[in-house]
């Protein structure tokens, strides 16, 4: 296992490297760098700032310099947040995205997986076809529909909550729903699909011959199996949590990481564009080598390869 | 014990062959909910396209007078002289009663029933102008801009899907045809791109080509450059397996070429699993544009796609909230619809999921 892990952290050295090269030429590539500004500055003041962040170097010095900055994780001034590195703006707002993405799919799971069991216990009963139904909406509903909408009724119409802002619990309950109503769906189905796939295997005859309950069956001896495809998909959902949470952070005011990506890349700021992009990269990778570790651990058949 | 045909077929003396596609033609229709999606998205896509030169609102045509009225919504005419064929304001009804009129109930009613109405010296009549589903802050008609987002988004998704489509097939069945290595190291790339957050490229790129004149352009490009990964990995696996066929080995034994062989042999039988995905690739499309335009990255002014109103919708739901349900509605349809269709013509064709 150990030996496993350390291939794929060492292959995950190039695929980085990759993303540092296109993120930082598609930068450069773009109209407008970080000091265009409608007022007209003065020419040597536009030279000092282009000396200060490191501009005036060729691209080439520019691209090992960066890459060394971020290889050091001694990350150099934001030219939109004067003083301050991204190690800063992300100290500050992961946290905030890891909450808001943790309890959204903690919500997901907690929604999901119990309807999932029950759609497949009773198969083809007003359990399966009813909650399945709900859950092809929740498939089918874009974040940005189902977001406005939730806080349409419960902020604006019932008051129950605020309808924008990050500060007390009750603020957290409308931005998590929206994220994860799309996971709890998918994970749903996925659930249902696992479980009935096992709950047709030999194994399984064998456990109700032996006179198990059904409830002892159903939790203890096909869930472990049942389950697999939902561990899988755990590590792809964290790429669609980021995406999403940049819509959701941006609809509820909450002041995350994917907020800042939005901003820096509309206010071009290179350096915090590239550092976000490196961080989503690398928790993606983490996030799928962990998925692959867990399905072995569940699974021994599986091996390592 | 005599067999006995069934009546269907003792009555019929000729059946007529059936195709592939008569068949799976025949499991379509039996499918409600995908034939209710064919008949939506093939409703809605007329009604984007064909419906607006018959409207007699145009998406441009501001009214401030009229801004932000509910669906179905009455105006009234108002006249500064009886002859006059022109009116020369119309109002809303909120207006008329708090402004002009001095016993409003009464005189709405009149107006209502279709009287002329004359307040000192000024003419009111109920108008024919009716914004079925409203209007949004400047006056102009929400079903109009409902129409041309349509042409929009229904435009990016029809593009930006071919684009994936050619990218995807000819990736996917180079890989598959020539095996081996370049087939390890093509799908290879494949795996490490899927694991990758592509909102993040799409907005960078959406950034890098900022104030391009064709940014509708742009857009189905950059969509259909991140969206092809899955379309390359059917084709290629059926490519893999078709490649191996004995109908395949016969015609590469009497010497037909590759690209032939390719052509002739290998695509009609993935056309089955590539019209799949391309139906459900088309929503998926639609919700990455219209998720860009949301942001405010995706379509610009003076251009709208669903996505933009939505936008312009969440904003403003508090106070005018049909500005939000309305086009949300019109979206989440033309999705579920697509999803059905994309979900009904699995089943009919009989294409493998690759996923569940």
């Amino acid at each position: 296992m150990l030996r496993f892990i350390s291939i794929r952290l060492l292959q995950s050295i190039p695929v980085l490297f990759v993303i540092y090269t296109i993120t930082f030429f598609m930068v450069k590539m773009a109209p407008g760098g970080p000091f265009s500004d409608e007022r007209k500055v003065a020419q040597h003041i536009i030279d000092q700032q282009n000396a200060y962040y490191g501009y005036d170097a060729p691209t080439s010095v520019q691209f090992f310099k960066i890459l060394y900055q971020h290889i050091t994780l001694d990350l150099p001034p934001l030219t939109s947040f004067p003083g301050l590195t991204a190690a800063d703006i992300i100290s500050e707002s992961l946290p905030v995205s890891i909450e808001l993405g943790l309890l959204a799919i903690i919500f997901a799971l907690i929604i999901g997986i119990p309807a999932g069991i029950i759609a497949s216990a009773k198969q083809n009963s007003i359990l399966d076809h009813g909650p399945m139904s709900v859950s092809m909406l929740g498939i089918c509903l874009p974040t940005f529909v189902i977001g406005p909408l939730l806080s349409l009724v419960f902020a604006l119409w019932l008051g129950w909550f605020n309808s924008s802002g990050w500060f007390s619990w009750s603020d957290r309950i409308l931005p998590a729903l929206t994220l994860g109503l799309y996971y709890a769906a998918y994970i749903a189905r996925m659930t249902r699909g696992g479980m009935l796939e096992v709950l047709n295997a030999d194994y399984i005859r064998t456990a109700r011959a032996k006179g198990n309950s059904e409830t002892t069956i159903v939790l203890k001896h096909a869930l472990r199996g049942g389950i697999m495809p939902v561990v899988s998909f755990l590590g792809p959902a964290l790429a669609g949590l980021i995406s999403g949470s940049f819509v959701v952070e941006t609809l509820y005011q909450i002041p995350g990481l994917g907020r800042h990506f939005i901003q820096a890349a509309v206010n071009r700021d290179h350096f915090l564009i590239l550092s976000t992009v490196l961080l989503y990269a690398t928790l993606i990778i983490i996030a799928n080598l962990v998925v692959d570790v867990v399905q072995v651990l569940l699974n021994p058949k599986l091996k390592y390869d | 014990m005599p067999i006995r045909l069934s009546p269907s077929i003792e009555s019929s003396p000729k059946l007529a062959p059936k195709s592939l596609w008569n068949d799976a033609w025949y499991r379509l229709k039996s499918n409600v909910l995908a034939m209710f999606g064919l008949a939506f998205f093939v409703f809605v896509t007329l009604l984007s396209y064909i419906a607006p030169p018959f409207y007699p609102y145009s998406p441009e045509e501001q009214n401030n007078e009229l801004g932000a009225t509910p669906p179905f919504a009455q105006a009234i005419e108002l006249r500064y002289d009886q002859e006059q064929v022109e009116a020369d304001e119309t109002i809303k009804v909120k207006e008329f009663l708090e402004v002009y009129a001095s016993a409003p109930d009464q005189e709405l009613t009149k107006i209502q029933q279709g009287e002329h109405l004359d307040i000192d010296g000024l003419y009111f009549k109920l108008s024919d102008e009716t914004h079925v589903l409203g209007t949004d802050t400047r006056g102009r008609d929400l079903f109009a801009r409902i129409l041309q987002g349509g042409q929009i988004s229904l435009g990016v998704g029809f593009l930006a899907t071919f684009v994936a489509l050619v990218i995807g097939i000819a990736y996917g069945a180079i890989a598959g045809y020539v095996g081996g290595r370049t087939d390890a190291f093509m799908m290879r790339a494949v795996d490490i791109l899927y694991a990758l957050p592509f909102l993040i490229f799409v907005i960078l790129l959406m950034v890098v080509f900022e104030g391009f004149k064709y940014d509708i352009l742009l857009i189905f490009i950059a969509i259909g450059a991140v969206e092809w990964l899955t379309m390359a990995r059917i084709v290629r696996g059926q490519v893999v397996h078709l490649r191996s066929q004995d109908f395949v080995l016969a015609a590469k034994s009497m010497g037909v070429g590759t690209f032939s062989i390719l052509w002739r042999h290998i695509a009609p039988n993935i056309l089955g699993p590539v019209i799949v995905y391309a139906t459900l690739l088309i929503p998926a499309v639609m919700l990455l544009e219209s998720t860009l335009s949301f942001l405010g990255l995706g379509i610009r002014p003076p251009n709208a796609s669903w996505g933009t109103l939505i936008k312009e919708g969440a904003e403003l739901m508090q106070v005018y909230p049909w500005l939000l349900i309305v086009p949300a509605a019109f979206f989440s349809l033309t999705l579920f619809s697509m999803n059905f269709l994309g979900d009904g013509l699995r089943d009919a064709l009989d294409v493998k999921s690759s996923k569940d």
